[in-house]
C-alpha cells in the first residue's frame, strides 16, 4: 500500500517529532510512504484559503497534480490539510468549468490536475485501507487500563458529505481507534468544540485558556490519562496551550497529549522515549508510571 | 428588507473560482435565536471569547454588526460548520463569514496576521518561518534539513491569479 507524503507545514517545522514517529510506525504496518520535495503548504484553509480562493484552489491542486505524477494516493497528517485538498479535489473533480480555470493557472507551471487520486488523512486509511481489526493485531502490548480522550477536531469532520470520515454531532471513529489498541476511550463533555486554534491566534489569549482549560476539566472529570489527537493544530493546543490555560486560569491538572500515531507506537512496543514524548510541553509522572506499568 | 426570493446585488460577476457567497439573503433570515453560539457542548467555539453572551451571540456580531467585512470578530470563525449544521433555519453563518473574509481581504482590510501568513505561504511554501530551533530539532532526529519549496511556480501562480496585486495593497499601507 503506497501513498505520496503529504507533510504540510505544521508537523516539519513545529513538531518533527511527530513526523519522525509517523514515518516509522506507518513503514512498520505496511503504509509505504513516499516523498515529494515540490509540495508546498496545502494551503492553510482558514488563513489562506478562505480568503483568497483561486490561488488557494491553484495551489492545492498543483499539489494533487504532483501526486498524480507519482501516481499514488496522498495521505495526510493534518485535519487542516485534509480539509483543503479533499474540498478542492471534489470541488476540480465535479465542476469541469472551475477545473480549466484553475489549469490555465497552473499552465505557468508545469504541472497539470487531472482529477485521478483521492486524498486520505491517516486516521481514514487505518479505518479504510487497512481496518481496525488488521491494526489490532499489531498491537504487541495491549494499553489495557489506559483511559484517552479522544479528540478528533473540526476539519476532518466537516462538511461531512465531503470529508467522509464520522458524525460531526457524535464522533466515534478516533474512540474506535483507541480502542483498537486495547485503551479506553474517555467519554467526556465538549467533546465536539474546537480546540480553540483561532481564538488563540486573532482574540484575546484568555479567551483561548478558557476554552482549552473547560475542554480539560471536562477530560479530567471524566478520569482520562491522557489526550489523542489526530492533528498537529489540536496537538499545539492541548501541549503548548495547556501549559499557558492551566498557569493562567491556575488549575491543577496536567493531562500529556498524544498524536494517536504516537499511542499506537506505544501499544507496537515503542518505549515513551521511542515516541519523543520528551520533547512535549506537558508531561506528567502519574500518566509516565501507568505507561511503564502497562507497557512492563 | 430584500424579499427573500428576490437575488441579491453582487455587483460584477467576480471571476470563477472567486465568487462570494449571497450574503444579503442569508443573512436576512438569521432569527437570531442563538442555537448556532449558545450549545455549550457543542456550538461555535468562537462564542467563548469572553465578550459574547447568550443574547449577543458570535454569530449574530458578525452577521448584525454596520460593517460586518470590517468587524475584526469575523477572523475568530474557524470554519468548523458548526453553526450551518445546526442552524434550524437554513442560514449558512460559515458562508456568511468566509463571504466576508475574503472581501475584507480583498478591499486590503484582513487581519495583518493573516497577510503575513499569505506573504509567507507564497515566498516560502511554508505557513510558518523556518527557525534555528526547528532545523536542530530535525538534524537531532535524523529528519531531512528543510529548504524552500516550489518558490517560482508559487509567483507564477500568484501573479497569474492577481493575488500579488492584491498583495500590493497591503504594501502600499505598510509604507
Ligand atoms: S444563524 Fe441560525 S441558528 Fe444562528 S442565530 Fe441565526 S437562525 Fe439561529
Ligand atoms: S464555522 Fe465559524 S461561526 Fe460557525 S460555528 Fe464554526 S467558528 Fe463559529
Amino acid at each position: 500500500m503506497r501513498f505520496s507524503l503529504f507533510l504540510g507545514c505544521f508537523i516539519p517545522v513545529r513538531l518533527p517529532h511527530i513526523e519522525k514517529v509517523a514515518r516509522s510506525v506507518l513503514g512498520e504496518i505496511g503504509v509505504e510512504l513516499q516523498d515529494i520535495g515540490g509540495f508546498t503548504c496545502c494551503p492553510e484553509p482558514v488563513g489562506f484559503h478562505i480568503n483568497d480562493r483561486l490561488t488557494a484552489t491553484a495551489i492545492a491542486a498543483r499539489n494533487i497534480a504532483l501526486a498524480e505524477e507519482q501516481g499514488n494516493d496522498i495521505i495526510t497528517l493534518c485535519n487542516g490539510c485534509t480539509y483543503v485538498l479533499k474540498q478542492v479535489n471534489e470541488e476540480l473533480k465535479r465542476d469541469s468549468e472551475l477545473r480549466d480555470k484553475v489549469n490555465e493557472v497552473l499552465s505557468e507551471t508545469d504541472h497539470e490536475y487531472r482529477g485521478t487520486i483521492d486524498v486520505k488523512h491517516f486516521a481514514q486509511v487505518l479505518n479504510e485501507d487497512i481496518g481496525l481489526d488488521r491494526l489490532a493485531k499489531k498491537v504487541e502490548r495491549p494499553l489495557s487500563g489506559l483511559s484517552v480522550a479522544g479528540h478528533t477536531g473540526c476539519h476532518i469532520l466537516s462538511p461531512p458529505d465531503v470529508m467522509k470520515f464520522d458524525d460531526p454531532y457524535d464522533p466515534v471513529v478516533l474512540d474506535n481507534m483507541v480502542a483498537a489498541l486495547g485503551a479506553e476511550p474517555a467519554d467526556f463533555s465538549m467533546k465536539t468544540i474546537c480546540c480553540g486554534w483561532t481564538l488563540t491566534n486573532y482574540g484575546e489569549r484568555q479567551s483561548a485558556n478558557q476554552l482549552v482549560g473547560a475542554k480539560l476539566q471536562a477530560m479530567e472529570i471524566a478520569g482520562s490519562d491522557c489526550i489523542s489527537v489526530i492533528c498537529p493544530q489540536c496537538f499545539y493546543q492541548f501541549d503548548t496551550g495547556q501549559m499557558m490555560a492551566t498557569r493562567s486560569l491556575k488549575l491543577d491538572l496536567k493531562l500529556p497529549v498524544l498524536f494517536y500515531l504516537q499511542l499506537l507506537g506505544l501499544s507496537m512496543g515503542y518505549s515513551l522515549e521511542d515516541v519523543h514524548y520528551g520533547m512535549h510541553r506537558v508531561k506528567s509522572q502519574g500518566f509516565e508510571e501507568k505507561v511503564g506499568r502497562i507497557l512492563a | 428588507m430584500a424579499a427573500l426570493d428576490e437575488k441579491p446585488e453582487l455587483g460584477e460577476a467576480p471571476e470563477k473560482g472567486n465568487e462570494p457567497k449571497t450574503l444579503t439573503i442569508e443573512a436576512e433570515i438569521c432569527f437570531k435565536c442563538g442555537v448556532c453560539c449558545v450549545i455549550r457542548d457543542h456550538s461555535c467555539h468562537a462564542q467563548h471569547a469572553i465578550h459574547f453572551n447568550p443574547k449577543h451571540t458570535y454569530v449574530y456580531d458578525c452577521l448584525g454588526s454596520g460593517d460586518p467585512a470590517g468587524n475584526s470578530n469575523i477572523w475568530l470563525c474557524v470554519s468548523c460548520h458548526k453553526c450551518e449544521e445546526l442552524c434550524p433555519y437554513e442560514v449558512s453563518p460559515v458562508h456568511i463569514i468566509e463571504s466576508l473574509k475574503a472581501q475584507s481581504f480583498e478591499e486590503g482590510r484582513a487581519h495583518p496576521l493573516i497577510v503575513g501568513e499569505i506573504k509567507q505561504i507564497v515566498s516560502t511554501g511554508y505557513a510558518f518561518p523556518l527557525t534555528g530551533s526547528s532545523s536542530r530539532q530535525r538534524e537531532k532526529l535524523g529528519l531531512e534539513a528543510l529548504t524552500q519549496r516550489s518558490e517560482e511556480d508559487l509567483r507564477r501562480i500568484s501573479e497569474k491569479t492577481g493575488l500579488v496585486a492584491k498583495l500590493q495593497r497591503y504594501e502600499v499601507e505598510e509604507t
